[in-house]
């Protein structure tokens, strides 16, 4: 077992860059901040990518680096898997975490709880604390983004939390 | 004794290179390492039927010329790592756990966060941990 | 009032908190510093960004610190020290620092770190000299002292990325605020 820290300061640097992009550099300007928060996700998951498949064979295939996603670098990450593995065999993949560890732990209003998990609309999800969230999801799907196209799959991630805690990263590999 | 180890990023961009002799051969390792690459290419494009490990890292010795032997090692990122060496009689576990020593230190200096990815290898403390696994490499095969 | 209980050992801390790999955390600030320098192009901002987060996270986990350390209100600043350094490190970071240097007042002393999971893996780049690339600890500090009532000013005095032996920051009692400071109540 390697080194190890408590988990909370994870959430506190996390929770602070978040802040800090939105709150303090770019309050008016939430895509640049988007864009910055996703970039350092990408450096992270770049560089985790490289630690975490150093002992083991290489990957035949997309799928193979997307199952290696989906379970151990999950676990490494979040003591636990990817519940459930999508794709419509045309370079779409669509990976659940119905316990996303950093929606659940990170402090977000409690009325974003009370959403009806079916109104997707985003105008209704104006209050702050859900766009808190939203802009926080920017950071794991940086780090899937950057684990995969070190793995040699250039793709884009998007992520989907219209039933949280639950949460999806869909990944759509470029051809 | 290993003359030269190298590391190669995934578009053939030299990341780092590193000869140990005092001779004034840089450029025919040089030649070396560049030689390697295309076998390495060719080794992964067009694997045996029946390799027995066909994805593994350790690729084993490439091809052997006059005066070394060359061996070579694909990581999941494609990284390409080589070294050339003038020992002729080399185990096959040394070589193999030579480069899963460098491979580790390679890990640690690009998880560096100020080390750009594809741009070379600039840090010091790699260039000093790679010299320790090399000596360690020579004298152990050599003794 | 729950009931006075012995304050757990460090180690045992440690082991009662949600823990996870270093290396996310470690590799998380470091693509954060960064990513802060390529926005902000003046490190001095950089240092001060990093302080602000620091302190905001300092505040946070004060709470977290005194509920699960079963420590009751620490007679004076240096005690107050003394708990920060074996249990306030070694619960959120693994690691414990040593309080030394004490000034004739006991108002400031040094906090010395040997091992940093921080900076694993980190090489300071020659363009970045001016760069505190701890500085998010000592916002800590200073934002959980200030949540119990100590104001205080840190400041780094050795840090081993510019070559020292150790990590020291020296921490500077400015004023304590009475302790009738009514924040308790009406959350």
């Amino acid at each position: 077992m390697g080194r190890e820290v408590a988990e909370s300061c994870v959430d506190g640097v996390v929770m602070e860059m978040v802040a800090a992009y939105c709150g303090r550099f770019y309050a008016s300007k939430p895509e640049l901040a988007a864009r910055r928060i996703e970039a350092i996700g990408f450096q992270v998951g770049h560089q985790l990518t490289e630690r975490y498949t150093m002992e083991r064979p290489r990957f035949s295939d997309h799928l193979e680096a997307i199952k290696f996603i989906c379970k151990d670098f999950w676990s490494e990450l979040f003591k636990k898997q990817i519940d459930n593995l999508k794709t419509n065999h045309r370079g779409t993949f669509v990976l659940q975490d119905n316990h996303f560890r950093w929606l659940t732990r990170v402090s977000i209003d409690p009325s974003v709880e009370s959403i009806d998990a079916n109104e997707n609309d985003s105008t209704s999800l104006g209050d702050s604390a859900a766009q808190t969230t939203s802009m926080l999801l920017y950071f794991p799907c940086g780090i899937i983004r950057g684990a995969l196209t070190n793995l040699g799959i250039a793709c884009s991630v998007t992520a989907d939390m219209s039933n949280l805690p639950a949460c999806s990263f869909v990944v759509r590999i470029k051809t | 004794m290993v003359v030269c180890v190298a590391v190669v990023g995934h578009q053939n961009n030299p990341l780092y290179l590193q000869s140990f002799t005092e001779a004034d051969d840089a450029l025919k390792l040089h030649h070396v390492v560049h030689c390697s690459l295309d076998v390495i290419d060719e080794r992964v494009n067009n694997p045996k039927r029946n390799s027995p490990a066909l994805n593994e890292t350790f690729l084993g010795l490439l091809y052997p010329t006059e005066n070394y032997k060359v061996y070579g090692y694909l990581t999941n990122t494609k990284a390409k790592f080589i070294m050339v060496t003038t020992d002729l009689d080399v185990k096959d576990a040394d070589a193999r756990n030579f480069f899963r020593k460098f491979h580790a230190a390679y890990v640690d200096a690009v998880s560096n966060p100020f080390h750009v990815p594809g741009k070379k290898i600039a840090s010091r403390s790699f260039s000093a941990r790679v010299s320790t696994i090399v000596r360690s490499f020579s004298s152990g095969t050599t003794a | 009032m729950p009931p006075p209980t012995a304050p757990k050992s460090g180690d045992a801390l440690f082991a009662s908190v949600e823990r996870v790999n270093a290396e996310l955390f470690t590799l998380t600030y470091g693509a954060i510093v960064r990513q802060l320098l390529t926005d902000l192009e003046e490190v001095e901002e950089v240092n001060k960004q990093l302080d602000q987060m620091g302190y905001n996270i300092g505040t946070r986990l004060v709470d977290e610190f005194l509920a699960k350390s079963n420590v009751s209100r620490c007679a004076d600043f240096k005690e107050t020290a003394d708990v920060i350094a074996k249990l306030g490190f070694k619960m959120f970071l693994g690691v414990t620092a040593t309080v030394t240097n004490w000034d004739a007042e006991g108002t400031s002393c040094s906090f010395v770190l040997e091992d940093n999971p921080l900076v694993d893996f980190v090489e300071l780049p020659d363009t970045c000299q001016g760069l505190q690339y701890c500085n998010v600890l000592s916002g800590v500090i200073r934002g959980a002292l200030e949540m119990v009532s100590m104001k205080t000013e840190v400041t780094w005095v050795r840090d081993m990325l510019r070559g020292d032996d150790a990590y020291e920051m020296r921490v500077k009692l400015t004023k304590q605020v009475p302790e009738e400071y009514p924040y308790k109540d009406d959350d």
